[in-house]
Formats: C-alpha cells, structure tokens, sequence
C-alpha cells in the first residue's frame, strides 16, 4: 500500500475528529446512564476544550518560516482509529470498558504524536502532552467506575 | 485523498473599495485562477487613473479626522480587526492556497504573521510616543512628539497575498494615517477580504482604501502629489529603477523590498538532520517563490582535508536529495501534499528555463523536478518538483540570478572565509543562513555577511513582526524597513518643540 504524507494539518484535522468524536460518545453516557452522569459531561467538555487548546496552540504558533514541508514520518493513522459510536443496546459496564479502550488509544496517539513533533515549535508538542495527561487521568477515573460497577451487586 | 473544502465555490467579482464604499471598476477585468485546479475563482478589474486618484483624494479628504482620533480609539479598531481575522483564519488561509498554491499548513502560517503584525500595531499607543526633557536650559523644555504624514500607497507581490499588505497598513492606520493599497492583480482575494473584515472593524471610510489594478494604479500612485510615500515589495529591476527613483524624483518616503539569491553554509559540525529538515522548508517552502528562500547550499570544509571535504559533500548532498525527493507535490488544500504549485504558467515556464540554462552550463541535474509525480490527477500547467543541481559554479546563471522557484544549487566552499566571499560576490543581501554548532563561527558570520537577514541553524530567518524586515545591497531601497518600530518611524515625522513660559 502506498504511504501517505501525513502533515500537520491532517494530524490537527484528525484531532478534531477524534475530540468531537470522544464528546458525542460522552454525551450519549452521559444521557443514558444517570448515575455518573456529572463525570461524563465533564468528560465531553473537556474534550471540546482539548480540541480548542490543540487547535489554538497550533494556529497561534505555526509558522511558514518554519513547518513548510514538515510530515509526521512513519505514523500511521489507520492504526490510531477510534471507536467513538455507542450501540444503543450497550450495557454500563460494557460502555465503560469502551470508554476506557478509547482513551487507551486515544493516549497511545498523543504519545506516538508527542514524540514525532519534537522538531516542530516546542509549544506544540507540549500540547499534545497536555491532552495525553488529561486523557491518562480519564482513564483512571473510568476503571474506578468500571471496578465500582463490578463490585457492586 | 483528504480535500479540504474550498471557501470560493463560485467565480468572484472583485470591486475596488473607496471611501467606504465598494465600486465597480471601469476597466476590464482579468481572471484570478487556481494554479493546482486550473479553475478561474474570481475577476478582477484592472483600475483606472481616475479611479486610483479618486481613492487618493477619498484618503487625503479622511486624514483630518483620522489624525485628530486619539491613537486609543484608532487602535481599538485594530484588536477588533484582529479578532475579526482570528474567526476567519482558517478561511482565509485556504483562500490563500486557492489563489497562490501554497499548501494549507504554508497558508495558515502566513495568516498567522500578518496577524501579529496587527497585534504589534494595537501598541501604537506606546510606541508612538515621543520624549520630553525639562529644563535644557533654566525655566525651558524640549519635547518630540511623531505625527502621521498623510496619505501612503502600499504596493504588495503575488507570494505573500496575504501577509504582505500587513507589514505596512495597520502601522500607518495605527499612527493616524490614510492608506491606498494595491494587491497583485495575480492573488488579490485575501487583500479584499481583509478590507471587508476592516470595514467591519470600523475603520472609518477614506481610511483604508483599496484599488485594483496594475501599472496604471502604481503610476498614478507615484506621480500623485498627495502620496507621501510608498511601500513596496517586488522585483528588484522595478523596487530600484521605478519605484525608488520615481520616490526620489517626487519627495516621497519608500521602503522598496526586492529581490534575493540567498545562501545557506553547511559546516562539517552541523547537525545535519535538523539542517536537512531546516533545508527543505527554505528552499522549496511556497515552492522556492519567496524572497528568504535559500537557493544556494554550500557545503564548507573548514578544517577538513580535501578527501575530507569531498567525503562530506557528498553525505550532505546525497541526504538533500533523499529527502527532497520524498517531498509530495499537489493541491495545498490536500493535507498529505508538502508543496504546491508555482503561482501560474509563466512562472513555470521561467523555472524550466532556468533548469535547462543550468544544464546548458554544465551543472549536474540530479534531482529533476520537471518531471514531478503529482498527488491527485491535476493538471501539471504550474507544477515542478523539488529540483537538485550539483557541481554548480559562481559564475552560472543559476548560482547568480534569482529563480523563484524550487531550485537547489549545490556547491562546495573550502573554508568560512571562501563561502562569506561567494555571498559578498552576489549582487543581492537579503538573507543568508549558517548551520553549525560552533559559536565563534556563527558569530563570524552574522558579523561580517552583509544580508539584512541572518539564520543561525535557521533556514529562513523571517523576522517577527516587532521587528523590521531587514535587508541590503540589491534587495531594499530606502532607508527604513516594513514591519516594528522602523515602520512606526517610517510613517510618521519627528516634530520637536522647545517651549518657555514668561
């Protein structure tokens, strides 16, 4: 298969996707499981907040001086897709467990991005780091649910 | 494939804007076309001299008022255009890549620099200050205080559409002034756009004028008495021998920015991937049509036996190539493609000129960009791709004369001093850079070459906006420079008072 330049913009571009995605899916938590209902619509805030500190950083700081002809070498994206659909006769426990591998992989690729970018402006990777870390303490919250959930009767 | 969508769905009719109104020009009209698609995506009119004197008076009529707005107000208008520009970047920046080529990340780069220029202008009230002294003798004090001038024209090129107007415009509206702008008839949509976000801002009518056109515009600039100068970036034949003479033969201020061949020394101690990675932004970032590009990389063997040499010649020569050729070449609104088409035919037509007046000359094609694989099936009528030449001389014509387009030269400096004399020995000083970890020989460098702009492991040494674009011998006319205090100083006239009271 032939491989394709990923630039920064598509990798913003794919961002955008992939927060927009990760707030619907906790919005669709969020109305259809009550009990931690507070939890997933701050999760889905918090993803449009991602969105718009990525693209802002990467607005504010990219530069035709500096990242013209600039590709993310070896990355490929198709390994990073995301499921962000939730079935409708998905269970809360089995939501959380999706929950849980969506930010999994959703760290994984702000980590493989985090690493690729470093010869870009300092700002961006640093965003990047950012979103990883808070997606990482999603992640955390999440098994406490799920390890709350199975324990409970 | 990802596309992304275009801004322009249809054929625009631009109108120039006067005194706060959009007219329709009597001249005719010419298309704006899509290098990548081939597709016409707006008209423009070719304005005539009643039209461009009927915009110089509309300007010189708003001076008073706009010269008597306290500098608070009148920069309260430049943060609203700011916010204005921010909510239109990403339209504005795939507007660019539509009518010039560049990529997406190239275009959203240069939106970005034209909007720090704004931002640095909305300090005006600070920077516009001038100095008070008591008591230079008992009982008097002296004070300077810089007054706008009137009315500027401002003249911008085709590979900058946007950021270029933004060197000059929002300095001279900021400290009270009334401009006049041309945009390239070539890529004139952004100019037009931000005019419109500036009329939203509410710059007050006659303050911000644009007129379309071409010599007869930039003529009837030059000879109206009420212009009290020019800012221009173009071509050197025109920036010296039309537009600072004519300035000179009429008392008007002029910073005309010109053309370049800019060099980039590699040293034995550079760090030969980051320079690689620097190398392909500078020389075929916005396809080499850019006054900073690098165009001729010299490889110096400083310390080095010729063995020596010759062995790290080739190391960075073979690595330039490799990565040049992994270089994509399609439509910039395509996020996987790194580098666009050049601006239209004839651009392109010159360009293999050139490649083929280097092979005539001797030099070694190595990496041939006419024959470029296109991402997409677009037509290849302004397209070439990343070209490589080695064994290139001082004395060829590509070595000498500015390409503007994505053209490498290769060639070989035995030493710092050798490879300072190979730029000295060219008639243009715009910018030269120098990769390598050794301090004493950067600052050698930067002390002795006479460019205006200098790059330390940095291949395109673009100046931020609070600072000015430098540059010397064949590329500037004038005295002071775009963008920072110098344009602050540019546009508006030191006043000195001494004062007593009996």
């Amino acid at each position: 298969m032939e491989k394709t330049t990923i630039t920064a913009s598509a990798i913003i571009s794919f961002i955008e996707k992939l927060e927009d995605g990760s707030s619907a899916f906790y919005e669709e938590m969020a109305e259809r499981f009550a009990e931690n209902r507070e939890t997933f619509l701050a999760f889905a805030k918090e993803s449009k907040k991602n969105k718009t500190l990525v693209v802002r950083t990467y607005q504010e700081t990219i530069t035709d001086a500096l990242e013209a002809c600039f590709s993310f070498e070896g990355l490929d994206l198709g390994r990073h897709a995301i499921e962000t659909t939730l079935a409708k006769e998905t269970g809360y426990t089995e939501a959380l467990e999706m929950a849980i591998g969506l930010e999994e992989k959703a760290n994984e690729f702000y980590l493989d991005i985090t690493e690729r970018s470093q010869s870009l402006l300092a700002t961006i990777p640093r965003a990047f780091k950012r979103v990883t870390k808070k997606r990482n303490g999603r992640r955390l919250k999440l098994q406490s649910l799920l390890d709350v959930a199975i324990d409970s009767p | 494939m990802t596309i992304l969508e275009e801004p322009i769905k249809e054929t625009l009719h631009l109108r120039n804007y006067i005194d706060g109104e959009w007219l329709e020009s009597e001249g005719e009209l010419r298309s704006v076309i899509n290098p990548a698609t081939g597709k016409a995506i707006a008209r423009v009119p070719i304005s005539t001299e009643d039209e461009i004197n009927a915009a110089v008076e509309a300007a010189q009529e708003a001076f008073p008022e706009w010269r008597s707005t306290p500098p608070l107000a009148r920069v309260r208008c430049l943060f609203r255009l700011k916010e204005l520009l921010e909510e239109n970047f990403e339209e504005l920046s795939r507007i660019q890549t539509m009518e010039h080529g560049k990529t997406i990340d190239e275009s959203r780069g240069e939106t970005r620099r034209g909007i720090e220029n704004v931002e640095v202008a909305a300090g005006i009230p600070s920077l516009m200050m001038g100095g008070f002294l008591e008591d230079i003798a008992l009982g008097i004090d002296e004070y300077l205080i810089r007054q706008p001038l009137g009315v500027f024209g401002i003249i911008t090129p085709f590979n900058f559409p946007f950021m270029i107007g933004l060197w000059f415009a929002p300095y001279a509206v900021a400290t009270g002034n009334c401009v006049v702008l041309k945009p390239s008839s070539e890529d004139p949509l952004c100019q037009t756009k931000i005019v419109e976000l500036a009329e939203e801002a509410g710059i007050p009518p006659g303050v911000w004028n644009l007129v379309h056109g071409g010599r007869t515009v930039v003529s009837g600039m030059l000879d109206h008495p009420d212009i009290k100068g020019i800012c221009f970036v173009g071509s050197t034949p025109v920036a010296r021998d039309v537009i600072y003479k004519r300035c000179g033969e009429t008392g008007k201020r002029v910073i005309a920015q010109a053309g370049a061949k800019n060099f980039a020394l590699v040293m034995p101690d550079a760090d030969l991937e980051a320079t690689m990675a620097a190398c392909m932004t500078s020389f075929y970032g916005n396809a080499g049509q850019r006054c900073l590009a690098n165009a001729n990389l010299v490889v110096v063997g400083e310390g080095l036996s010729e063995r020596e040499h010759e062995a790290f010649y080739k190391k960075v020569v073979d690595m330039f190539v490799t990565v040049a050729s992994r270089i994509t070449v399609g439509y910039g609104l395509d996020e996987t493609v790194q580098m666009g088409p050049l601006r239209d035919r004839a651009k392109k037509e010159m360009v293999i000129g050139y490649i083929n007046k280097g092979i005539e000359e001797g030099a070694k094609l190595t990496l041939d960009g006419r024959d470029v694989k296109l991402v997409g099936g677009w037509p290849d009528a302004c397209f070439v791709g990343p070209t490589v030449f080695e064994e290139v001389t001082l004395d060829m014509t590509i070595a000498q004369e500015e390409i503007f387009g994505p053209v490498a030269c290769m060639m070989k400096a035995k030493s710092l001093d050798e490879g300072i004399e190979m730029i000295h020995a060219n008639p243009f000083g715009n910018a030269a850079s120098i990769f390598t970890g050794n301090g004493k020989w950067a600052r050698e460098f930067q002390y002795r070459v006479e460019c205006g702009n200098i790059g330390i492991n940095i291949g395109i040494a673009a100046p931020m906006a609070f600072f000015p674009f430098s540059g010397m011998k064949d590329s500037f006319f004038g005295t002071l420079h775009g963008q920072g205090q110098e344009a602050i100083r540019f546009f508006t006239e030191s006043k000195v008072v001494v004062q007593r009271w009996f």
